[in-house]
């Protein structure tokens, strides 16, 4: 399946899960997951502790392979991509953790601007958009400090700031709000929703059903491996309905419109 | 990421990697230090003692005796064909009586009773140097078994017994060098390894974060190439200055001491600058692997 084939209505398929199952030790981490995301879509993914939503993630920012499916991340297909090219999708996508994985020797600063230099970005660029980066979420006065002296909610925010620095089309973050208090909590969903009102999809795990349920976003449900519901169920169709109705946005046509392996690198795995 | 933001980004986060780990670094490059120090010290005395041994090796000579009143001429010829000869570095002519004077010499105070010889009885000969490589019995004999079918040669001789005894030492000193040696060696790989390793672990979660924003394991790894070639340097650098305080004071009381020549310094150091950035390398690259 190619990624320009995937596009429904005017919504251009971002990121995608097809058939996906994923053997860990001896039982199913994941069984036949199936999932759709649109650009500037966001979704919730909601389920108890061990129901595989680090898995499926881990399988969407491919730091592992499944044992059967696909995932289509943009232009890369995990049945294709090589070892050497995953670095190009990981600059492409924002990741955000529960533990936030802040490098704690270097100050807010740096650890935005790692992600920047990463990606290719000199330092006159990433010194002129860094403030606006870290205005967003509120950590400009802070960018001298080191992750140490920051709060919970801070350091996530700086995770986010760094997650979203290239821009991404698609951010997956993984139970963000996990190790944050209720209000905190409150703070770090309405930045991820006014990062996703800029045009960025946003994917996120969380354990917490009652957390999410107030927002009308769409959730889905997974349990021991397998999606129980999934609000727009996108297989039956109707993707049309669910999606505000934003325009497609440049960075989704950045990131999907490049077909496999035509840029060269040969997205296939060896 | 490529070109000049690609090789400023290296360049900065191997300074860093100095700037902030300085106490990661120093442990590694005194343990390096030592452990280069052990190896340095067992190549100089394998250095010094098989300086020795050649010297000694050197020493042992052919002699081609003449027969008596041989004439010049044919003493010329005989010169002639043995600077002909493989696997000779000099050859010398030794008079009768420079002999006998060398023997008195040698017999020191009882040397009188040569006054009362009437004739000198030694004879007249070559002596000759072999090249160093070739001071062997086998080299040795070929030249003896040659020159004693010549017009106006007595007798060849060398010292056979002496030459296969040397070559024995030489031989067997060069087997327990080698064995030590690569024990020693293979000691320092380990705590060098050991100890990259380690330095490399404290860094664990920092590679990883750096692959889930997206670095290539190249970029991961160039700066760790750095800090290990540098630790490489500092560290060989730390172990000859060691050893050459050590050696000019225990040259005091052994005159004939030798340390590396300028060459061998610096080609150790470039070794452990090689050696160190390898070692990074591959506990680097252990670690990327998923
Ligand atoms: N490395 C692993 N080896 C074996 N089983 C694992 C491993 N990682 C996760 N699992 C199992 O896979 C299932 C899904 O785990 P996970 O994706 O972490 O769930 P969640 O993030 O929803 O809490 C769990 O049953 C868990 O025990
Ligand atoms: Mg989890």
């Amino acid at each position: 399946m190619l990624v320009y084939e995937i596009m429904q209505g005017e919504k251009r398929i971002i990121a995608g899960v097809y058939h996906l199952s994923k053997k860990l030790g001896r039982h199913f981490a994941l069984q036949d997951i199936s999932i759709q995301l649109a650009n500037g879509e966001f979704a919730f993914l909601v389920g108890p502790s061990g129901a595989g939503k680090s898995t499926l993630l881990r399988m969407m920012y491919m730091d592992d392979i499944p044992d059967s499916g696909q995932v289509i991340m943009g232009s890369y297909v995990s049945t294709r991509i090589k070892r050497s090219t995953i670095p190009q999708l990981r600059r492409k996508i924002g990741i955000v953790f529960q533990n936030f994985r802040l490098l704690e020797d270097r100050t807010v600063f740096e650890n935005v601007a790692l992600a920047m230099k990463v990606a290719g970005t000199g330092l006159t660029e990433i010194k002129s958009e860094m403030a606006d980066i870290l205005t967003r979420v509120g950590l400009y006065h802070k960018r001298y400090e080191f992750p140490g002296s920051l709060s919970g909610g801070e350091q996530q925010r700086v995770a986010i700031a760094r997650a979203v620095a290239n821009k991404p089309a698609i951010l997956l973050a993984d139970e963000p709000t996990g190790n944050l208090d209720p209000i905190v909590t409150r703070e770090i969903l309405e930045l991820l929703f006014r990062i996703n009102s800029s045009g960025t999809a946003v994917l996120m795990a969380t354990h917490d059903v009652e957390l999410v349920r107030s927002f009308g976003q769409r959730i889905i449900y997974l349990q021991d491996g397998k999606i129980i519901k999934d609000k727009e169920m996108l297989f039956r169709g109707n993707l049309r309905d669910s999606i505000s109705d934003s325009q497609v946005d440049h960075r989704a046509r950045k990131f999907t419109d490049h077909r496999i392996g035509e840029d060269g690198n040969g997205t296939r795995r060896g | 990421m490529s070109g000049i933001n690609g090789i400023k980004y290296i360049l900065g986060e191997s300074a860093r990697m100095l700037k902030y780990r300085k106490i990661s670094n120093l442990i590694s490059v005194i343990i390096m230090g030592f452990s280069l120090l052990v190896l340095v010290i067992f190549i100089l005395i394998t250095l010094n003692v098989s300086m020795v041994i050649e010297k000694g090796m050197e020493e042992m000579c052919v002699y081609v005796y003449l027969e008596d009143g041989t004439s010049n001429k044919i003493n010329e010829d005989i010169r002639t064909k043995l600077l002909g000869l493989e696997n000779i570095k000099k050859v010398l002519f030794v008079s009768k009586e420079e002999a006998l004077k060398k023997f008195g010499e040698r017999l020191g105070k009882s040397s009188e009773i040569l006054e009362e010889l009437s004739v000198n009885p030694l004879p007249n000969a070559f002596r000759i140097h072999m090249k160093p490589e070739c001071t062997t019995s086998v080299f040795m004999e070929k030249i003896a078994q040659t020159a004693m079918g010549w017009d106006g040669v007595e007798d060849v001789r060398y010292g056979k017994k002496w030459v296969e005894k040397g070559e024995k030492l030489v031989k067997g000193f060069y087997m327990i060098g080698l064995a030590l040696g690569l024990i020693v060696l293979l000691s320092v790989i380990f705590v060098i390894s050991n100890t990259v390793r380690l330095s490399i672990l404290s860094r664990r979660e920092s590679v990883e974060i750096m692959k889930l924003v997206g670095a290539t394991n190249g970029y991961i790894q160039a700066p760790f190439l750095i800090e290990g070639a540098i630790q490489g340097v500092v560290s060989s650098l730390v172990a000859m200055a060691l050893l050459w305080a050590a050696c000019s004071f225990v040259g005091r009381y052994m005159p004939g001491l030798v340390f590396f020549r300028f060459e061998g310094v610096v080609g150790f150091v470039v070794l452990c600058a090689f050696l160190g950035s390898m070692g990074s390398f591959i506990a680097v690259r252990k670690f990327l692997k998923r």
